[in-house]
């Protein structure tokens, strides 16, 4: 019916060009001002993804910034000036972030940073903070690659790099008494910096324990059909998957899994399980129970400030529960703050950056304290969805509920 | 051989869903020559519709297409009489800037009206299959492909068999010699726009139930939707069938064979791959320029 010229092509091809350019120049932002003289409010920038497809965590962060922004102006301010945020929107894009954070140092000329969302977007954006020699304190970039190049100006505001993240529920499956442990796993898992290398920490130290790998396999970031890895993962017949996920492939996976009827006697996920009731709006609330995550935070945690997070989260957004994603930013500002009043001035970043190499900070989600590269030296939580509810189940001190072995998903619906 | 028909079966249904969502970008290509870029926010958009009537007034969201898909033929019409008319005659590129802005601007509102939230529809189906023979057929994927088939064999009974369907063909073969029999292009080319977002929007139903979405998903389904159309040969809709079901087939069968890692680039490898041979695409042709110059 259509018929193509070697015109119609060129045209073709010019205005394939023109789109790249005009996605290329769409996310760049606005400006929105600075701070200035002493009496002037601090002015923190960062550059969140609002929208595209990291766009749900990212949203949460925002909260998390804000809510601490509300509060810490409410308590007096910082060194008694009033802070003020300024958040740009990348798009999930890591050319845009590169663009933010370059116009927040150089046109918005913001007194200090806080980092952005998953360290996709976090490799690129730190960068430019350690360019500029500026501290950035990032509330969701855990993977190893971000520590390995040298930086001394980036911090990672949670508890353990991804590969550590699931340190403490590999430990507890290794422990396991003979019967009890799984004796083959399979490990698929996103293409991405962050589940990538989780799941490679569990896989090693499960085969150290003797856990036979019969399945593992990297998937692209853009995939939305999993039926195939499901068959190839059923036809292996694992007792145990641990899969790398952020939180759409998540839900992806597990519906993919339950419609193959390939139900594992256990399922341990990355990301996805700790969105709350959208994990349970996802996947049906029969379904997650016994489904293990690591995670960051937890509401019901007897750390300094976490009452007074929750409390003010559910005024400002509403009851029922806190994203993961909002308390990990909420605590890379507390990380932030913590330093500027330690050193008592913005002006000088080194000191600021030296401060936290230096010492341990008190957090909603724990102390926290880095090794020189950035890295955090703690132990993340491992929680359990159980009775449609999520809670805490290792390790033991933090506990909220007992732990328990299997994944019993209940069906549709 | 289990894994193999498995493998064959999920790529079919794949692909037939795949097709449906492209038969409108090449319909709106064919007659109009616009590239929509704007085709996977529709299809969203008509997910995120399928979600509110599921959810809200509890209709099944695949027997929900015969009202989304009224409705975003609606939305597809207006769309086209506000934006997309006045520039008809500007050059190719101006029109994907048009619909780039477009696919931004649905992105926005759709994010302001459902939230940049995951969304997921899950009727009680959703999570089951049948299995024949060792093979399982996801339910929803079964239910998807049928309605997809039937969609798109109205779809070609409407361009073979009726009046509507000659003058369509006629306005996008030669619109001056149409004209002169009569044909008003500028009403094919309204009406067009309408079917190619309407059929979109079938496929937003059914891939709404199939996968989750948030407004930016449309980056990932024009990227698909663009290739199979290209594979295919723009603005052919037998191409569009033929490319969506290779298509499909090469990311289950990659995904299977090779590595899930490389299940979405082999796809788009192969379209490359086409296209050095037949530049046209499989089932396109050259665009005809009338032989008498003004």
């Amino acid at each position: 019916m259509v018929h193509t010229s070697r015109g119609g092509r060129r045209s073709l091809m010019a205005a394939a060009v023109t789109g790249v350019l005009v996605t290329s120049l769409a996310a760049c932002g606005g400006d929105d001002g600075g701070g200035g003289g002493s009496d002037d409010p601090i002015v923190i920038g960062s550059s969140l993804p609002l929208t595209g497809e990291f766009s749900q965590p990212g949203q949460a962060a925002e909260q998390g910034y804000k809510v601490w922004q509300e509060m810490v102006n409410a308590d007096g301010g910082l060194l008694g000036r009033q802070v003020e945020l300024v958040i740009k929107d990348d798009a999930s894009n890591q050319n845009t972030i590169v663009t933010d954070y370059n116009a927040l140092i150089s046109q918005d000329r913001v007194d200090l940073l806080l980092g952005t969302f998953s360290s996709l977007l976090n490799l690129p954006a730190s960068a430019v903070a350690e360019r500029n020699q500026m501290l950035y304190v990032e509330p969701a970039g855990g993977s190893p690659d971000m520590f390995n190049r040298g930086f001394e100006y980036l911090f990672f505001a949670q508890q353990s790099t991804a590969d550590k993240q699931g340190k403490v529920f590999a430990e507890w499956v290794a422990q396991l008494p003979e019967g009890e442990i799984p004796e083959t796993a399979a490990y698929p898992t996103l293409d991405d910096p962050f589940a990538a290398p989780n799941v490679a920490g569990i896989q090693a130290m499960l085969e150290e324990a003797g856990v036979e790998t019969v399945y593992e396999e990297t998937y692209a970031i853009d995939t939305k059909n999993f039926d195939t890895i499901v068959s190839a993962m059923k036809n292996a017949d694992p007792d145990l998957v641990v899969h790398g996920a952020q939180f759409e492939d998540g839900i992806g996976m597990t519906r993919a899994m339950l419609k193959a009827d390939f139900t594992p006697d256990m399922f341990f996920q990355t990301n996805a399980p700790s969105f709350g009731s959208q994990f349970t709006e996802g996947i049906g609330e029969d379904n997650t129970e016994g489904v293990f995550y690591a995670v960051s935070h937890s509401p019901d945690a007897d750390t300094p400030g976490n009452a007074e997070f929750v409390a003010k989260y559910e005024e400002m957004y509403g009851g029922g529960e806190v994203p993961e994603d909002a308390a990990d930013a909420y605590a890379a500002a507390e990380v932030l703050q913590a330093a500027v009043e330690a050193v008592g001035s913005i002006d000088d970043q080194q000191a600021l950056a030296d401060w936290l190499h230096e010492n341990e900070v008190e957090t909603i989600l724990g102390p926290l304290s880095w090794d020189e590269t950035g890295a955090p030296q703690g132990d993340f939580l491992i929680g359990q969805w159980q009775d449609g509810a999520p809670q805490i189940v290792l390790p033991e001190d933090a506990a909220t509920a007992e732990i328990t072995r299997n994944w019993t998903p209940g069906g549709a619906g | 051989m289990t894994v193999f028909l498995q493998s064959l079966v999920l790529g079919l249904l794949l692909g037939g869903v795949y097709a449906l969502a492209a038969s409108g970008l090449t319909l709106i290509f064919g007659v109009m020559k616009v590239i929509n870029i704007a085709h996977g926010a529709f299809l969203v958009l008509a997910s995120f519709i399928t979600y509110t009537l599921w959810d809200v007034v509890g209709i099944d969201p695949l027997l929900a297409i015969v009202i989304t898909t009224p409705l975003v033929f609606a939305i597809g019409w207006a769309t086209y009489k506000v934006v997309v008319s006045p520039i008809r005659s500007a050059p190719m590129a101006s029109t994907v800037l048009l619909t780039f802005g477009l696919a931004l601007v649905l992105e926005g509102a759709m994010g302001e009206i459902w939230g940049n939230n995951s969304t997921a529809i899950r009727p009680s189906y959703a999570d089951e299959s049948f299995t024949i023979g060792g093979i399982f057929l996801p339910k929803a994927q079964v239910f998807g492909g049928l309605i997809a088939v039937a969609v798109l064999v109205v779809l070609w009974i409407v361009l073979t068999r009726t009046w509507l369907g000659r003058a369509i063909r006629a306005a996008a073969s030669n619109p001056s010699s149409a004209q002169l029999v009569g044909i008003r292009t500028a009403s094919v080319a309204a009406l067009v726009f309408a079917i190619g977002i309407a059929a979109a929007g079938a496929g937003g139903a059914i891939t709404g139930v199939l996968y989750p979405f948030v407004p930016g998903s449309h980056y990932q389904w024009i990227a698909r939707l663009l290739a199979i159309v290209v594979l295919g040969g723009l603005g052919s809709l037998n191409g569009a069938v033929l490319g969506a079901i290779l298509f499909g087939l090469a990311e289950v069968f990659t995904s299977t064979y090779v590595s899930p890692s490389w299940a979405t680039a082999v796809p788009y490898a192969i379209v490359f791959a086409v296209l050095l041979i037949r530049p046209q695409g499989l089932l396109g042709t050259r665009l005809r320029e009338d032989a008498v110059a003004a």
